[in-house]
């Protein structure tokens, strides 16, 4: 196994579930995928109003190059 | 039972091309489409700008109670600026009305939705998003199974650069990877309204407008550039053609865009006229100052300035004014009068040959119902959008050729397209002359959930 990587058990219920979503929608290859993705997308959810600086420049500069501002 | 509504929105496609013809043959299809549908010229909000006129559409609100005057805004006493994004929108949009009646939805990217918010269906965000590597879609993991099948989306292109080859050609695979996307969301996923907006024909438009449009003042016949307007009209309109027939059979259409282009004949240095009409003092000599230097807060002699303002295409001026303003130095006694002589001196502002120009300046309250947000203190458009408003310095002239940011061809006009289409053939056809974007709303409300 990858060192990166770690091993968790979830219910087998939950588990037939996932694998019946990735068959229905598409995108993921395996339930290891659609954990790992939905995991991140949960632990780096931004709720603020203002996007982080770091994004707020990349839209700036964006709308500088395209005449905007 | 429910109609299916889909929208194609086509960002600043003028009634010149799609009603009166001069599409270079591109939008045979379309126009077959918009023979058989009620035609209205549609009528943009104040600021005729991407960034507010979509979602001023879809909310059916004012820029003033939106609180969005455009892409940027500054707090009151910040000279700094902010970008406003989806969570500066607070009033529900015809998506969340729509869904909230239990009707499944679907929306491409439509200014400004980033950040994804959860709709009874799908998301996709716009060109306001900030990185592919961010979540932009809802569901999230909709945003994987996009990417497995178009490979990474692509959100926007630079088009100001004199690179015109790539230019186009970076044009034409951002609207095939939209193309592609939407194709698979129409086939695959569950929708009674589906909105698709189509940034690429706006830049575009900015791109290679003075290759197209005869009524250009630089209007050149270019063997490979005058073909790319044309091209991309084209391609949008065989996609819409063979999903049309396919999967759009029965569905209402309707092609809209959110305002429309005309050339642009030059840009106006409209701080360097500030100063030299004594309203803007610098620290620093203007004549050492590199031509398409931003004004910065550090260079303003703030004591002795009156106003100052930003470019675009249109021009927000801004009062020092005393209690609301760092350095503040304007009373609220002088503040009417200031306002009254500046707004005159705008007015009166003539072109480079002294010819007449058609300048209109507004204070916000005047456009609008309710101000809210950060609305600057007046509005300001030159020669009716002919000629951009420059924020930047430098300049040996007050009269550029070309727009301070780059290449540009095109301006925005206040008229754009409204075009409705029902095959079953409730809808009047003709032309019913002129529709503000605000009313949009209610007309998609009556065609989705009946008429009141």
């Amino acid at each position: 196994m990858d060192k990166d990587k770690v091993q968790i058990s979830i219910s087998k219920e939950l588990y037939d579930k996932a694998l019946k979503f990735i068959k229905e929608q598409g995108g993921f290859n395996s339930v290891e995928e659609l954990v790992e993705f939905l995991l991140r997308e949960v632990l780096t959810e931004e709720e603020h109003v203002e996007l982080s600086k770091e994004d707020e420049e990349k839209i700036k500069e964006r709308l500088r190059a395209l005449g905007y501002i | 039972m429910v109609r299916r509504v889909f929208i194609l929105g086509l960002d600043s496609l003028p009634p010149y091309v799609l009603y009166e013809g001069h599409d270079g043959g591109g939008f045979k299809y379309l126009r077959s489409i918009v023979e058989d549908s009620a035609r209205y010229l549609l009528e943009s909000c104040h600021p005729p700008i991407t960034v507010p006129a979509w979602i001023v559409m879809f909310t059916g609100k004012t820029p003033g109670e939106l609180g969005i005057y455009g892409f940027r805004h500054r707090r009151v006493g910040m000279f700094d600026y902010y970008i406003i994004n989806s969570n500066y929108i607070k009033y529900p949009a015809i998506w969340d009305e729509a869904g909230k009646k239990g009707l499944w939805v679907g929306i491409y990217g439509v200014p400004p939705t980033y950040p994804p918010k959860p709709v009874h269906g799908f998301m996709v965000t716009d060109f306001t998003t900030p990185d592919p590597n961010r979540t932009y879609t809802f569901p999230p993991w909709l945003k994987r199974e996009l990417e497995n099948v178009s490979g990474p989306t692509i959100f926007d292109v630079t088009y100001r650069s004199e690179d015109k080859d790539s230019v186009a050609r970076d044009i034409r695979r951002m609207i095939n990877n939209h193309l592609t996307q939407v194709t698979y969301l129409l086939k695959r996923k569950k929708w009674d309204l589906f909105i698709y907006v189509e940034i690429g024909i706006d830049r575009v438009h900015h791109a290679f407008w003075k290759y197209f449009d005869k009524r250009h003042p630089r209007f050149i016949d270019h063997p490979e550039y005058s073909k790319v307007i044309p091209e991309v009209y084209r391609r949008i309109d065989e996609w819409f053609s063979s999903i049309h027939n396919n999967l759009l059979k029965d569905s209402i259409i309707i092609i809209a865009s959110d305002h429309g282009v005309k050339p642009m004949i030059g840009a106006f240095t409209i701080n360097q006229w500030l100063i030299d009409e004594g309203y803007l003092k610098l620290k620093v000599n203007t004549q050492e100052l590199r031509p398409g230097t931003d004004l910065r807060e550090d260079m303003i002699d703030w004591k002795h300035t009156i106003a100052w303002g930003w470019g675009g295409y249109y021009s927000r001026i801004f009062i020092n004014l005393k209690g609301r303003e760092k350095y503040g130095v304007v009373s609220r006694e002088e503040y009417e009068s200031i306002i009254h002589s500046l707004r005159r001196n705008i007015e009166n502002i003539k072109g480079p040959k002294g010819d007449k120009w058609y300048n209109s300046v507004y204070r916000p309250h005047e456009l609008y119902p309710e101000v809210r947000g950060d609305a600057p203190d007046l509005m300001v458009y030159l020669d009716d959008l002919n000629w951009r408003p420059a924020g930047t310095l430098g300049w040996q002239s007050r009269y550029l050729p070309e727009n301070d940011r780059g290449p540009d061809d095109a301006m925005h006009d206040w008229m754009g397209v409204l075009s409705i289409y029902d095959p079953e053939g409730t809808i009047p056809r003709g032309d019913l002359g002129v529709m503000k974007i605000g009313n949009v709303r209610n007309v998609i409300e009556e065609l989705l959930f009946g008429r009141k």
